[in-house]
């Protein structure tokens, strides 16, 4: 395994894929330095909504799809799988090496996003202590959201060989979260809007899906990861190259 | 063990309702390098994908080093080098870096980088990023990676498909030192009869799926002896009076064809012939070449 992962990292190394790593964060931490927070007391809970509207219900499952799509291309691109299934590692565990590399990619940005929030807190000088509870659940939160999107994106990337398409399906689910999450009916069991629900910071004015408990979320979240990485997983077993 | 290195049985792909692969009994012995003849479409790189563990057989059983593919795939492929159909090749590294992706998955020491890259003599553009390269010196690349692992076995698809006259010499020669050098076994696939002539020491030919014949190139190569054709006015009353004075010949598109025979023993018919006032206007030997035997065995399909 430690093998697959390491020739995994060097194809990734030199690729573009970093950049993208930066982009959400730091869209995200402009939209946090633009919203005012003059006239309210929750300046925190303000600047994390803000820059969720942007991250988490746009950028964040998008990336999960660019990501996926990304550690496939250069197997699609160059006959890469036949090489590599042609070695003596098992398909098990080069599936799952592409999934560890997705959702390392996607905590590094979830990194940079809580530091970005971080640097909006300092740049503005809100007082009190840094609220590290509230910014560690959104992070994390949003990260584990985001898993089930993974295993869906990278399931869907394995099986075609194009770059956009994948991509294009992420689009178009992406894109109604902006009205899902506002149904308390639909948005608890819709995948692409959990990151977003995740990483809202819960106060007692939460519209819609944002009232649900945490405990329905994660039953939502772990039940959905369990079936797309399976159904992935078990797809590439017999997948024939 | 069996003595031979690649054996299968009955191995067979169904894609649907056709038969890509139907029954092949692929036998390579050690050390041999085996053609695997036919035309595009005939089934070789199915078969190919199937030994490398790319695809199932539908029916049928490979046993590689004497092993079962099924149960002990990842210890078969530990000593086995691979090119398929077109070089693999991630195009945003350098040459260097696609074969270190490989050798860690293989664990082989980073010395063994130089060496299969001077091997191949792609030394000199090692730091080069491959999207760069030609198609020959991609699929240069290619056969140093499958060389990576020190292989006992070496199974490659058309390595010289795309290649300039130059490169695919180049490659013919690289294939013929293996065997001799490190005592390697070499499955090599092309859908060009002349090729295999001047690497093979065993031929597999399979067309429409089947394999039609698997020998040594020398039996291949027999049935190409030379036949001697006469040309004769009143053709039919010449091969009767032939046949009745006891001499072996066939008739066939107004010639008298004789079986490949000594020259003394040609005089004597033409003799004969001239004797019985019959005008000869041509004798001449007509000798079917390989590439003929080939497009006769895969009746001449997908030729071109």
């Amino acid at each position: 395994m430690g093998k697959v992962l390491r020739s995994e990292f060097l194809k990734l190394r030199k690729s573009s894929i970093w950049l993208l790593i930066f982009i959400s964060p730091v869209l995200a931490t402009l939209a946090g330095l633009g919203q005012s927070v003059e006239d309210t007391p929750y300046k925190w809970e303000i600047t994390l909504s803000a820059m969720s509207f942007l991250h988490a219900l746009l950028f964040f499952p998008l990336l999960t799809g660019v990501f996926s799509a990304f550690v496939c291309r250069y197997e699609h691109l160059g006959g890469g799988w036949k090489q590599l299934l042609a070695m003596p590692v098992s398909r098990s565990n080069v599936y799952i090496a592409k999934f560890l590399i997705v959702i390392s990619l996607l905590a590094i940005t979830q990194v940079l996003f809580a530091g970005g929030l971080v640097l909006v807190g300092q740049l503005k000088g809100f007082e009190g202590a840094l609220p590290w509870k509230m910014i560690l659940t959104s992070a994390i939160g949003g990260w584990i959201a985001s898993l089930p999107l993974v295993a869906l994106q990278l399931f869907v990337s394995v099986a075609w060989s194009s770059f956009a398409a994948p991509l294009a399906i992420n689009v178009v689910f992406t894109l109604p979260n902006i009205l899902v999450v506002n149904s308390e009916q639909f948005g608890p069991y819709y995948p692409w809007a959990q990151p977003f629900l995740a990483m809202m910071p819960t106060t007692e004015e939460s519209f819609g899906a944002l009232n649900v408990p945490m405990e329905t979320l994660m039953i939502v979240i772990l039940g959905s990861l369990v079936l797309f990485f399976l159904s992935g997983f078990t797809y590439f077993q017999r997948k024939e190259i | 063990m069996s003595e031979f290195i690649i054996e299968t049985n009955k191995l067979t792909k169904k894609f649907k309702n056709r038969y890509a692969v139907e029954s092949v009994n692929l036998q390579i012995k050690k050390g041999e390098i085996y053609g695997f003849l036919g035309p595009n479409g005939a089934g070789k790189t199915t078969t190919i994908r199937m030994l490398l563990g790319l695809a199932k057989p539908t029916y049928g059983s490979i046993q590689i080093f004497g092993k079962d593919m099924k149960k002990e795939k990842l210890t078969v492929l530990k000593k086995v080098g691979s090119l398929v159909e077109y070089p693999s090749y991630y195009g945003h590294l350098t040459a260097y870096e696609n074969l270190e992706a490989i050798r860690i998955l293989l664990d082989a020491p980073k010395s063994r980088i130089d060496e299969v890259l001077s091997i191949v003599r792609l030394s000199n553009d090692a730091k080069r990023p491959v999207k760069g390269f030609s198609l020959g010196m991609k699929q240069r690349l290619g056969i140093a990676a499958a060389l990576l692992g020190k292989p006992e076995l070496l199974i490659l698809d058309e390595p010289t498909n795309g290649l300039d006259p130059s490169g695919i010499l180049e490659i013919r020669e690289l294939i013929k030192s293996m065997p001799k050098e490190h005592g390697i076994t070499i499955l090599v696939s092309s859908h060009l009869l002349s090729e295999m002539d001047q690497m093979a020491t065993q031929v597999g030919i399979i067309t429409k799926g089947k394999m039609i014949f698997q020998d040594s190139i020398e039996t291949l190569r027999q049935r190409s002896k030379s036949k001697i054709a006469i040309k004769v006015n009143e053709t039919e009353q010449a091969w009767r009076m032939l046949l009745s004075k006891g001499i072996q010949a066939e008739m066939e598109n107004k010639q008298i064809y004789l079986p490949h025979s000594s020259d003394e023993a040609i005089s004597t018919v033409v003799e004969e012939l001239i004797h019985n006032r019959f005008s000869v206007f041509r004798v001449q030997e007509e000798k079917k070449s390989l590439e003929d035997i080939f497009l006769e065995l895969t009746s001449g399909e997908g030729s071109l």
